[in-house]
């Protein structure tokens, strides 16, 4: 049988599944599939058809980041040229 | 950092099931959910192991609520002890723990619903909160007092993406997804969490699973659901579809009356107010009840999210001796 994983599990994993970063985050899944199509949210993908990976500690910091910047009236546009001006 | 809660399965059924029902009252929606969540809670105990048996029929271990950290304990017994007594000490397979789970009377769905929504409520997982109708003006100026259910809404949000993810995600499914999956089928619920093209996306995901996964095998062809239960649910919901037009208005606005629940009226002291006074009219009544608020769009029809629905607010009136001019809440679902 394969389970969930349990927070505690996701919490001491290098590596989060785009539904875990869901429940760690509370941001709804369209929200971070539209930032993971826009390049705003870096992930790792062994094949194409595999589960997309993304590092647990960086991707959470950049979505509430990224929260942050819109609470302040950001477009998603503007905080993508910054996301790109600072990488 | 937040602080996280593993829920098990059934309270995460629970709080989807639950969430914006009414509490004090037993409505025919409720009773499917309940009828559900004690077939949830054999499926916890089953993943749990809690289930021995060979050759496909099984029977609880002797104790399954041991070292529960949250509270399983007390609702587990209460359905497994039910289902026991049906048993008579022999083993039989799921389908027949779930439909008997299903099946139990409503004086004992009711009192595990008691149990289960202690249990989340000592968890900081399900609230009460004046009923969304209540804030209607007929109900409103009546004084009538109507409760519900809500989840917290960040928890909602982290349980349901997580879970819509999950199916919609290419990769692998969790026992547990594929247990919440049938669940939500079976109680009507999986058009409150997607939309019209993802329900074709999951079908699709379901008629995947079933071949390749033995647990989804078993389970989906699996129903519990009790046919005229389920009937009266259906016609709402055909009726909920057959008003769904782009700007939420239609049949509800002929006749309020059929469907009260989903269709609640706010009136505006000013007349020919703006939107801008309209939406200030329906956020003072509803935080005045209790409810969380928040606007997601603007315009002549806002959507606006209420605790964890999403509503459109459309100008209307309605006569009484006097025409009163106001604001019709219509559900959009899903979010």
């Amino acid at each position: 049988m394969s389970r969930q994983r349990t927070m505690e599990a996701i919490l001491a994993s290098e590596f989060v599944t785009i539904g875990e970063l869901a429940r760690l985050t509370a941001t709804r899944y369209s929200t971070l599939k539209f930032y993971t199509e826009e390049g705003m949210l870096p992930f790792e993908q062994a094949e194409e058809n595999l589960t997309r990976r993304y590092r647990r500690e960086e991707t959470v910091e950049r979505i509430s980041w990224i929260k942050q910047l819109r609470s302040e009236g950001m477009s998603v546009p503007e905080i993508k040229t910054k996301l790109m001006e600072e990488s | 950092m937040a602080e996280f809660t593993d829920f098990s399965l059934a309270q995460r059924f629970s709080m989807i099931a639950l969430n914006a029902q009414r509490s004090n009252m037993m409505t025919t929606v409720k009773k499917i959910s309940l009828r559900a969540m004690a077939a949830a809670v054999i499926l916890e105990v089953y993943l749990d192991g809690g289930l021995t048996g060979a050759k496909g029929k099984i029977q609880p271990a002797t104790r399954t609520g041991e070292n529960t950290p949250n509270g399983e304990a007390a609702y587990r017994e209460m359905i497994l002890d039910g289902v026991r007594l049906k048993a008579r000490g022999r083993q039989h397979d799921l389908f027949w723990w779930l439909k008997h789970a299903s099946s139990l009377s409503k004086r004992k769905l009711a009192r595990f619903e008691l149990v289960m929504a202690k249990t989340l409520s000592d968890l900081g997982a399900l609230e009460e909160i004046p009923n969304l109708l209540g804030c209607d003006m007929y109900y409103e100026s009546a004084g009538l007092s109507i409760k519900e259910y809500r989840c917290p809404i960040d928890e909602y949000t982290r349980m349901t993406e997580g879970f819509r993810a999950e199916i919609l995600e290419e990769g692998q499914v969790s026992d547990d997804a594929i247990c919440l999956l049938w669940l939500l089928r079976e109680s009507g619920c999986l058009p409150d969490l997607f939309s019209r093209n993802e329900l074709d996306l999951v079908a699709a995901r379901m008629n995947e699973l079933d071949p390749s996964n033995s647990l989804a095998h078993t389970l989906f062809p699996i129903q519990i659901y009790r046919g005229w239960e389920f009937a009266i649910k259906h016609v709402l919901r055909m009726k909920k579809t057959f008003i769904r037009t782009s700007v939420g208005t239609g049949m509800l606005f002929l006749f309020p009356l059929l469907d009260r629940t989903q269709a609640v009226f706010i009136e505006t002291e000013a007349w020919f107010s703006n939107s801008k006074q309209r939406l200030e009219a329906v956020k003072e009544r509803l935080e005045a009840q209790g409810h969380v608020f928040t606007v997601l769009k603007d315009g002549e029809i806002p959507t606006i999210k209420i605790d964890n629905l999403v509503y459109e607010a459309v100008p209307h009136f309605v006569t009484v001796r006097i025409p009163i001019q106001g604001v019709r809440l219509l559900p959009k679902r899903p979010i």
